[in-house]
């Protein structure tokens, strides 16, 4: 097995693309990669540590989710192939893109938890979804996950808002 | 990850550091298993030093919350601060296991 990483810069965007053999164990190098490029977020924004600390939380475990699923539970009884995730850090937002060979799974179709009772499973989505502004599904192959958070309120329309529909391909 | 147990006085303080998670969590089962079979009266989870968790690693404490409850003993959770902390809000857990 070998995994690739790639960083490019592009109209002021920093792209960071990693693809891993699609099991849970590269599950680590993932998070640390994500977590780093969350600190590359725009300086003023790191003066406002609290909030960008609660900023990468949120996304590490969102993105962690994720993969936990498709490695889980996507490649369950097949062979793995692997998971391929882009990194889109603008100014104040980040989009993740995580892509997949696996079985098909829609976060949308996966009902809440219920959370006074307590639950010990299920949660890996509701936290998905609950940490991140935007999420999309598209069913492949390659199955795309598109997760998108900011930092802020929106100063001006947001990248994710002018690309509805089809998540990107990567 | 790494965890240690300590126990007297009725207490049993459980440590875990580093991360708990999907990776990690089948290496702190077996134990807290064990802790729950002792029936201490009360158990303290101190995580402190856990930097991570994720949705298999909350399962497993909360398991352990509800093993221990069921014989009528007490969990708490110290320490819990940056992205644990974040998840136990979220899943409401900061009401139950933080004291």
């Amino acid at each position: 097995m070998s995994g690739t990483i790639n960083f490019t810069r592009m109209k002021g965007c920093i792209i960071v693309r990693l693809e891993v053999p699609g099991v849970i164990q590269y599950r680590d190098i993932m998070l640390r990669t994500l977590s780093a490029t969350c600190k590359l977020i725009s300086p003023g924004a790191r003066a406002r540590s609290s909030r960008a600390s609660l900023f990468s939380a949120h996304l590490v475990s969102a993105v962690g989710e994720a993969y936990n699923n498709i490695a889980l539970h996507g490649y369950v009884g097949r062979e793995p192939g692997t998971i391929r995730m882009e990194i889109e850090q603008g100014s104040d937002w980040i989009r993740v893109v995580l892509a997949d060979t696996g079985a098909s799974f829609d976060p949308a179709g996966a009902r809440p938890p219920d959370l006074d009772a307590l639950p010990e499973s299920g949660l890996g989505v509701f936290i998905m979804q609950s940490f991140v502004d935007e999420v999309t599904y598209v069913p492949g192959p390659p199955n795309t996950l598109t997760l998108f958070k900011r930092l802020d309120e929106p100063r001006e329309a947001s990248p994710s808002s002018r690309r509805r529909g089809p998540a990107q391909r990567v | 990850m790494h965890f240690s147990t300590s126990a007297a006085n009725d207490v049993t303080v459980l440590r875990i550091e580093g991360e708990l998670d999907a990776v990690s969590v089948t290496d702190i089962r077996a134990s807290l298993n064990t802790i729950a079979e002792g029936k201490p009266a009360r158990v303290e989870v101190d995580l402190s030093a856990l930097r991570l968790i994720d949705s298999s690693g909350v399962g497993a404490i909360v398991s352990l919350f509800k093993a221990v409850r069921a014989y009528g003993g007490s969990l708490t959770t110290t320490g819990v601060r940056g992205q644990p902390l974040a998840i136990f809000r979220l899943l409401r857990l900061d009401r139950v296991l933080i004291a």
